[in-house]
């Protein structure tokens, strides 16, 4: 399975979303509409999510995914977490995959974080008996204390997503898909985050990183792939697709300011 | 995981009441007394055998399905940030609804059987083999039932209603209130609803110490192997596009 030392594989990956407005929602346009739902006619207004993206990455590889707002990064995480499905295209993911999307979904704010997190890290793919061996690391990880036995309700959003973290980091995935959520939290607990990622990817954990930050992105990636529109724009060294895409903010810029 | 999420519901249900628990026992038992006072005592209607044997053994299974089917058809639209953000077998969360509910259920057994025993009646072994057949029976109808349902509901919300309306209808098709004796020649009719047989079986078990031969429960075996076999197949299609549409 690991033989070509491939964690991810993408070939043509494409996801078309059809648009909210379109789709009928109530009785009377479903009934007008029926002729066209029925036959899949293309008045619908399709928009592609992603256009034929592929790109391979390497096991115990960090790559990047950077681009403007928009341009499909997310849904490529979704695709790769296997939380959406490509509308074409191919994809191989080796080994399991832990998806950082959202610290803390899942979490019910009236049971407390202790049990929280063994329905979390079960959630994420860890037998009970696997839960249980990892929850005191995961405990002790957040440094929640004697909070950790009380309803999650009670807790800060800073606590709650530092129980979130933890869990996600400890379930012993082979893939970290880590979409944005490392701007959270205080400059301490960011550090000790990134401390984290950086043991994990020495224990030759792949990391596919989708952020905005593009100092990170240069820090913690060796590659990086530029998206825009839904396509590859640029892929290779973190360093020259993160210059390429600032160039290009400063040409849009530059043209705005022009004319 | 199922089991942790059942655990987690039953937390949740009766947290920061005081009575907690016990409410799994009185809220049955409370609507049982009622139907009772009104039909047996108002209306004056007329069985064999005392009429609170007629009306519990049946009502308390028809609530589980009932109640399960009803929390379990938004079960997963209404989860839509989970099933967006956190990749896990989806079907445990309708499956969570029909095991929590048969927990509550089965707490409401020890209540029947006091019943039968204060009216005069013995249980005997049949019970023994009786309670968890039927058990059975009735879970696997449910959860080829919530498979089907819940899955339908993330593209079609209306169900829901339309389900708890449906449902009510069925609640008097179904010899919940009345002994199935008393359909006369429409009896046939009225089995083709799969909860009839199912209903009737709970019934003589509890008030008669019958065990359902497989010829009563036919109609309810074949709907159960039926809706779990739609239903697998349906919530497998639709499951594919629950994170696109939530």
């Amino acid at each position: 399975m690991f033989s070509d030392g491939t964690a991810i594989s993408l070939e043509g990956i494409s996801k078309r979303y059809y648009l909210r407005s379109q789709r009928p929602t109530d009785l009377k346009t479903t009934v007008l509409h029926l002729p066209s739902f029925l036959w899949r006619d293309s008045n619908r207004k399709a928009f592609w999510a992603l256009d034929d993206v592929s790109f391979t990455v390497q096991r115990g590889e960090s790559i990047g995914i950077v681009g403007p707002n928009g341009s499909g990064k997310s849904t490529l995480l979704k695709i790769m977490a296997d939380l959406a499905r490509p509308t074409c295209g191919k994809i191989n993911v080796n080994g399991r995959i832990s998806a950082l999307l959202e610290l803390g979904a899942g979490f019910h704010p009236q049971i407390t974080g202790r049990e929280n997190a063994i329905l979390n890290a079960v959630l994420l793919g860890l037998t009970r008996r696997e839960a249980g061996q990892v929850l005191p690391d995961i405990i002790a990880f957040s440094e929640l204390g004697d909070f950790i036995d009380e309803p999650m309700r009670t807790y800060s959003s800073g606590m709650y997503i530092r129980l979130g973290f933890s869990v996600a980091v400890h379930v012993h995935a082979d893939v970290l898909l880590v979409d944005e959520v490392l701007a959270v939290g205080d400059a301490e607990f960011q550090q000790k985050c990134f401390d984290h990622i950086e043991k994990l990817r020495a224990k030759g954990v792949t990391i596919v990183l989708v952020s905005h930050d593009l100092g990170s992105v240069t820090r913690f990636c060796e590659r990086a792939v530029l998206l825009h529109h839904g396509q590859v724009q640029v892929e290779g060294a973190s360093q020259p697709v993160v210059h390429e895409y600032l160039s290009r903010i400063a040409a849009v810029l530059g043209h705005a300011v022009s004319s | 995981m199922l089991f942790l999420l059942t655990t987690r519901e039953l937390k949740l249900k009766y947290q920061d009441t005081m009575l907690g628990f016990v409410w799994s026992v009185i809220k049955p038992l409370l609507l049982g007394l009622v139907l009772y006072v009104i039909l047996s005592h108002v209306a004056k209607i007329q069985t064999d055998i005392p009429y609170q044997l007629v009306l519990l053994p049946a009502l308390f299974p028809w609530s589980w399905f009932q109640t399960s089917a009803l929390m379990a058809t938004p079960a997963i639209a209404n989860n839509g940030n989970l099933i967006k953000k956190v990749h896990f077998p989806r079907y445990v969360l309708p499956f969570a609804t029909v095991a929590n509910n048969m927990v509550h259920f089965l707490l409401t057994i020890p209540i029947i059987m006091i019943i039968v025993l204060v009216s005069g009646f013995r249980p005997n072994y049949t019970w023994l083999i009786g309670i968890p057949l039927l058990t059975l029976v009735e879970l696997v109808l449910l959860l080829g039932t919530v498979l089907i349902v819940s899955a339908i509901d993330v593209y079609f919300r209306d169900l829901e209603h339309l389900l708890d309306v449906f449902l009510n209808l069925a609640f008097y098709m179904t010899p919940i209130i009345y002994p199935i004796s008393a359909l006369g020649r429409y009896r046939n009719v009225a089995l083709i609803n799969p909860m009839a047989s199912l209903i009737e079986a709970w019934r003589n078990l509890f008030a008669r110490n019958e065990l359902p031969t497989p010829v009563d429960l036919w109609p309810c075996i074949v709907f159960a192997v039926a809706a779990v076999l739609i239903g697998s197949f349906v919530f497998g299609r639709l499951e594919k596009g629950f994170a696109d549409v939530l």
